[in-house]
């Protein structure tokens, strides 16, 4: 038997612990010192960050005060590290909707105090317990405009009729579901997935993708650089581009959080929730959507968007409805089978 | 002893906590590593990698041997200029440079269009988005890393050695592959071996230049780390990846030893 207190092993550990402990102790310190007239974000980057320093911190900002310096991209790596380090350095963080339910699995979520966020009206799916959905976006297909445009994955997938190179996503949780709806499969019996036909179905397409990105920029800089002719994208990145065609019919429509790292102080954790209070005013989604066309959690936003660009945002009336909403917690629940899996596909090209 | 000790913390703390963690869990259990063989999905990306970095560092070799050797015989005013056209790169980006390759080599870029405009092709060729493109990527990055320590080792030899020999009658032929070639053996193998274990660590080329159809360990880290997030699994992975690098380094020693033997 194999004394666990005495193994090399637990030796390093408690040394690290200890050294880890160390650290924590003194930074926190200093940390405690110079937060309240200034808090970190973490987030996406990009023209996503923009439009939150556009709609929601500027008026919290004027109203409060308090600056906040935002930090990009955001990982479910640097949250845990934080978490388990005991030094929070970022108040708020941006994670997607599987990454929510990891996190909440891992324990690095604060409950959010919904009376002290005390928000205007918002969708269902927008208010959770650990985390608020702030903004909605869509994983559709796109097209060059000297393309025959398709109006199906199922069409997307015939490359017969359809001829040209695609660029799938790098991220199993949009392609299997896209997979599966080519194959013929309705929305909604689409969960729980049926793995081994949505492999089936990328078995087929795999020799004529070029790229599968990681990036959101990627997609509609291939798209103009003609490296592919179809592509699936992320709808704030090719809505209104010109030279790029698209649809939101039977698009995968998703839902960014935003959370509360365990550990924050009270003051950091006020101030989180002054900005997500923030993020339910439609004025203020309104403004945001001006700098990218993804769309905030309020159903009283339409008439207040641009009305001549209404079709390049994902929650009006008529686009919301086209679309599917992702099961998260399938997502976590198959979370390492499903990555294995992936890599083992990719391996095979 | 103190300065020791502050090196170790200093340099090698990340490496212990990361070997703790491959092991660790509520008691010490090798059940990580056991993952990593079980699901073979991950050595495959390891040996993918290392057949990259292989290659990567052969190509590295071809090209550089024969350009410090040219450099060498250049007059020293251009030995400057060619050094500095070596090392200019260093200033710019990776990134910069990765993206570079995409606006020379895409299927709408300068070489594709040239050679359909000279009507040698019709469809142009996919240079990118395959193992190709990767290759292509790390070796223009990397190869000053062989190419610097090379070109200095080749200034170092003693002209007088390979006079001597022309002078005992040797055709230069031989005067390069019996005194020439095995004095630089060294420095060669070190810069091949440099190219080597930084390939096995690229990120940002692979990432871009591969279009994620050329699983590389770091890539696989990052997911692993980032999105999953799997660090013990992840810790494993990086422990076996140190070794192999770490056995490969010593055969590199046995190597280079030898070849110094020969020559004395």
């Amino acid at each position: 038997m194999i004394n666990p207190a005495k193994t090399p092993a637990t030796i390093i550990a408690r040394a690290a612990l200890f050294a880890g402990s160390l650290v924590a102790a003194t930074s926190l310190g200093t940390v405690a010192h110079a937060q309240l007239n200034e808090i970190r974000m973490m987030e996406a980057g990009g023209a996503s960050g923009e439009s939150i320093e556009e709609g929601y911190l500027k008026p919290f900002t004027e109203k409060t005060g308090i600056k906040v310096v935002r930090e990009s991209p955001w990982s479910l790596g640097k949250l845990r590290g934080m978490v388990e380090t005991g030094v929070i350095t970022n108040a708020i963080v941006e994670l997607d909707s599987l990454a929510v339910e990891q996190a909440k699995a891992l324990n690095l979520l604060e409950p959010l105090d919904w009376q002290a966020i005390d928000p205007m009206p918002i969708f269902d799916e927008a208010r959770q317990e650990k985390a608020i959905g702030y903004q909605y976006y869509s994983t559709l297909m796109a097209w060059r405009a000297d393309a025959k445009p398709v109006s199906s994955w199922a069409e997307f997938w015939d490359v017969e009729n359809f001829p040209g190179k695609r660029a799938l996503p790098n991220y199993p949780t949009y392609t299997l579901p896209i997979a599966l709806l080519a194959d013929g499969v309705k929305p909604e019996d689409l969960y729980p997935l049926d793995l081994d036909r949505a492999f089936e179905s990328l078995e087929k397409i795999k020799g004529h993708v070029s790229v599968w990105w990681d990036a959101g920029a990627q997609p509609p800089q291939l798209l103009k650089d003609n490296e592919v002719q179809y592509a699936v994208a992320w709808s704030g990145r090719v809505a209104g581009q010109e030279g790029i065609g698209y649809t939101f019919k039977n698009a995968l429509l998703d839902l960014a959080f935003f959370t509360v790292p365990r550990g924050a102080s009270a003051e950091q954790k006020a101030a989180a929730f002054k900005i997500m209070h923030e993020m339910t005013v439609p004025e203020n989604q309104a403004a945001a959507a001006k700098v990218i066309s993804y769309t905030g959690n309020s159903p009283d936003l339409e008439p207040l968007l641009p009305q001549d660009r209404l079709d390049e945002f994902p929650t009006t009336q008529a686009n919301k409805q086209v679309q599917i909403l992702p099961e998260p917690k399938w997502w976590f629940e198959n979370a390492d089978l499903v990555e294995e899996r992936w890599q083992e596909f990719k391996l095979g090209l | 002893m103190p300065l020791l000790l502050a090196m170790l913390l200093a340099f090698n703390l990340p490496i212990l906590l990361m070997l703790g963690r491959s092991v660790s869990g509520l008691e010490f259990s090798l059940e990580h590593y056991q993952r990593l063989v079980e699901a073979p999905v991950y050595l495959r990306v390891l040996a993918n990698t290392f057949k990259i970095a292989a290659i990567s560092t052969l190509a590295c070799m071809v090209l550089g041997y024969p350009l410090a050797y040219w450099m060498r015989g250049l007059r020293p005013g251009w030995q400057l200029v060619a050094v500095s056209l070596v090392v200019l790169p260093f200033w710019v980006s990776i990134l910069v440079r990765t993206y570079a390759w995409i606006v020379v080599l895409g299927n709408d870029g300068v070489v594709n269009r040239t050679l359909m405009g000279l009507g040698l092709i019709v469809d142009p060729l996919p240079f990118l988005y395959a193992e190709l493109g990767v290759v292509i990527g790390t070796t223009n990055i990397l190869l000053p890393f062989l190419v610097l320590p090379l070109f200095a080792a080749m200034l170092k030899i003693d002209g007088r050695l390979l006079d001597a020999a022309a002078s005992l009658g040797a055709p230069p032929r031989t005067i390069f592959l019996r005194v020439f070639f095995p004095l630089t053996i060294p420095s060669f193998g070190a810069g091949a071996v440099l190219v080597f274990i930084l390939t096995l660590g690229f990120f940002v080329t692979p990432a871009i230049l591969g279009g994620g159809r050329v699983p590389m360990i770091a890539n696989m880290l990052e997911t692993l780390i980032n999105r999953m997030p799997r660090w013990e699994l992840a810790a494993a992975i990086s422990t076996v990846l140190l070794v192999v690098t770490l056995l490969f380094f010593a055969l590199y020693r046995r190597l280079t030893e030898a070849s110094e033997g020969t020559l004395r």
